[in-house]
């Protein structure tokens, strides 16, 4: 490249974009962990930490046992959802394998269970679910419901086959994410996440540090100028995570088929304006405390900690206090976590989304121009 | 090179200059000329505001009052006119420790603006004036200390600056390297530019052409050490040894003011007095009469004792105020 076309100007910001490229090509390790972290996150929250009922473990008690309970447990298990773990043969023993952590529901198949069905006769099927299990509990107790309902509208329907067909059939349908897979909602989650911890790399490992070892009083006796250095500090990190977002992307759409319904550039544009709110952030924390430890912490508590508790990737903002939710939306995590999930599951378009695009930029204006202003050129 | 107008101007022109932090004021009325190609030294000891000096010089602090030339320039109005013909060290440690010494030059050649075939003659040229062709490759947190302060001195010269501020640039390193440190500023400065060196070390100073004393915020004196040797302690210097110094120091002060001083040295002692009051013969006469075999020599004065002299005169005015 020939850089003497340039301006003397962007020669300098390039300067120091290099400069910030060897620091980050130094430590290859580091480099190598914030390519990697981000994907076992995914694995991790794809596979293992999911909220998707997969083989839910649990207790039968079958106080019935005729031929139709045992029909019923084994339409039950046929579709790998639930796996009996416990047959008891009282309904007491449930809490014990509860206490126990071995199952996390329970059914309790009533006596006369079959005798009733025969004399179209309702009965009463107990579900039991732990719910300290937290979120697992919420969905398995709608698993298990919904199973139940179906059941017994197939009886109902067996019964009445000869007469005529079932008046009612409830039929839910799940709108864009039908199997309710979690990591079509953690792949958003995670793009957000991992450009926060970029940003604080970049307050931590390199303009805190600056400050601190005196190198920016000599970069200062250049004619390098404070946009200067912010822009070129910004750029190759800008890289990175740019990087970093489209690899969690590929790796959500190859290996848990997250789709990408709507337009890949708004997408784009929206990480590269999301990216520069979350620099921009760590920039002005940096120039502000001047201390690399403080600075750090700084950027964990209010780039890393809002990404995940306020922008809807853990909790939903509706569940959230009225305070949070007010809170939430100075963070321009929960405005990226509404755009992202909206372009990949809903193909929302910028006239659906401005509102939130607007609220990113805001945020990246504002403070970028805070940490142009702080940035004393004068070092009193 | 745009032309310079200014070109028989003082390099430095420094008139009432202060900066106060709060009520305090680090730097105080100060007022001074560096002439163009002068190695000029800046003495003074720890707190008595040097670098708060060199910083205002280098557009990186704003005076309280007063202002300064730079090359013709007044810092304060256009101090980036002024970065561009400076060279600054800066007395904290200002290198990339994690890169290797080449890229530490690349990297400020690029910050100066240098950048294509220019920026890549210009890192050798670096290299080899400063001697470490062999060492570019190196990591610069592996150099020696004095071998890092030539890699920060390379930083200050890749854009042929006319005036070089070096705030303490050999602060801790070996005689040996200081003085091969001082041997690449005084190249430059034979070439035609001018420095403007800190330090604590006296017998760097005798390498300058001119020295200014700073105390407690203020320039105290200035001249070239030899001036400032006779101004300040004037008169003859001898070396005593003896077995006897006690008796011959108690002697000798008996005998002022026509004797200055008498320290311990060595074993012995050295001795300052009005000039022309002992030659050879008359001293080795009058130490006999005390100790028979005591022997005398002719001393010289150094800037030490210029040093110790004005910052006890400085505290003796000071008290009195
Ligand atoms: N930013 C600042 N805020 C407050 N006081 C300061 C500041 N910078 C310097 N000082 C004070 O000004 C005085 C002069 O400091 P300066 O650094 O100029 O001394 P110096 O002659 O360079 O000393 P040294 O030999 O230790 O480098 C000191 O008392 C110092 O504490
Ligand atoms: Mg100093």
């Amino acid at each position: 490249m020939n850089l003497e076309n340039f301006s003397p100007s962007v020669r300098r910001t390039l300067a120091i974009s290099e400069k910030e490229t060897f620091h980050i090509l130094r430590d290859l390790r580091a480099l190598a962990v914030s390519f990697v972290l981000p994907i076992v996150l995914l694995v991790l929250f794809g596979y293992g930490v999911s909220f998707d009922l997969d083989k839910a473990p649990l207790a039968i008690v079958d106080l019935d046992n005729t031929p139709a309970s045992h029909n019923l447990v084994r339409n039950l298990t046929a579709n790998q959802e639930f796996l009996v773990e416990d047959w008891l043969k009282d309904p007491n023993d449930v809490v014990t394998s509860f206490r126990r952590s071995r199952t996390l529901g329970a059914l309790v198949i009533p006596r006369h269970f079959s005798a009733n069905i025969e004399k179209g006769k309702s009965t009463d099927i107990q579900l039991l679910v732990d719910g300290s299990s937290g979120t697992v509990a919420g969905s398995l107790l709608g698993s298990l419901a919904a199973f139940v309902q179906s059941e017994s509208e197939n009886i109902a329907y067996k019964k009445t086959l000869q007469k005529s067909r079932p008046l009612l059939k409830t039929e839910v349908t799940l709108q864009y994410n039908p199997a309710l897979q979690s990591a079509i909602f953690f792949v958003p989650g995670l793009v957000a996440f991992v450009l926060a911890i970029v940003a604080v790399l970049l307050t931590s490992l390199t303009v805190a540090k600056e400050w601190e070892r005196g190198n920016m009083e000599q970069l200062f006796a250049t004619p390098v100028t404070r946009l200067e250095v912010v822009l070129g500090k910004l750029l190759p990190y800008l890289a990175i995570g740019c990087l970093q977002a489209l690899l969690v992307l590929a790796v959500g759409m190859g290996v848990f088929d997250v789709p990408m319904v709507g337009n890949p550039l708004l997408l784009a544009f929206a990480t590269l304006l999301f990216m520069i709110g979350m620099l921009g952030h760590g920039l002005f924390l940096s120039v502000v405390t001047r201390n690399q430890m403080l600075a750090t912490l700084g950027a964990a508590f209010t780039t890393i900690l809002p990404t995940i508790l306020l922008s809807g990737f853990l909790y939903p903002i509706s569940n959230m206090p009225r305070i949070l939710q007010v809170l939430s939306l100075i963070f321009p995590a929960r405005y990226f976590m509404t755009i992202l999930r909206a372009i990949l599951l809903k193909g929302s378009t910028f006239q659906d989304l401005w509102p939130h695009f607007i609220g990113l930029a805001a945020f990246s204006i504002i403070v970028i121009a805070g940490a142009r202003a702080r940035f004393v050129r004068r070092i009193a | 090179m745009s032309e310079n107008p200014m070109q028989n101007e003082n390099a430095i022109h420094v008139s009432n200059l202060e900066r106060k932090f709060g009520d305090f004021f680090a730097v105080r009325d100060v007022n001074f000329e560096v002439r163009r190609g002068e190695f000029f030294g800046y003495l003074g000891a720890n707190g008595a505001g040097k670098s708060t000096t060199i910083r205002m010089l280098c557009g990186l602090l704003a005076p309280t009052n007063g202002t300064a030339l730079v090359a013709g320039i007044d810092v304060a109005k256009n101090p980036n006119a002024v970065k561009r013909r400076i060279g600054y060290m800066s007395q904290k440690f200002s290198l990339y420790p994690d890169l290797p010494v080449e890229e530490n030059l690349r990297f400020f050649a690029g910050a100066y603006g240098l950048s294509g075939k220019t920026l890549l003659h210009k890192i050798d040229s670096i290299l080899d004036e400063t001697g470490l062709t062999n060492h570019r490759k190196t990591i610069t947190s592996e150099l020696a200390g004095g071998w890092q302060q030539r890699v920060a001195l390379g930083n200050s010269l890749l854009h042929n600056p006319e005036i070089l501020f070096l705030d303490e640039p050999t602060a801790g390193v070996d005689p040996a390297s200081r003085r091969e440190f001082i041997d690449i500023v005084k190249h430059r400065v034979q070439q035609g530019a001018t420095a403007f060196l800190t330090t604590h070390y006296l017998d760097e100073a005798e390498f300058c052409e001119r020295v200014g004393l700073m105390a407690s915020g203020r320039l105290v004196t200035l001249g070239s050490p030899q001036e400032l040797k006779s101004r300040h302690v004037p008169g003859d210097f001898w070396i005593l040894q003896t077995n006897r110094a006690q008796q011959i120091k108690k002697q000798l002060l008996n005998m002022r003011p026509s004797v200055f001083s008498a320290h311990p040295y060595g074993k012995g002692l050295r001795v300052r007095t009005v000039s022309g009051l002992f030659d050879h013969n008359s001293l080795t006469h009058f130490l006999h009469s005390f100790d028979a075999n005591a022997i005398c020599a002719k001393g010289s004065a150094s800037l030490d004792d210029v040093f110790h002299t004005v910052v006890k005169e400085d505290d003796n005015t000071a008290g009195e105020k």
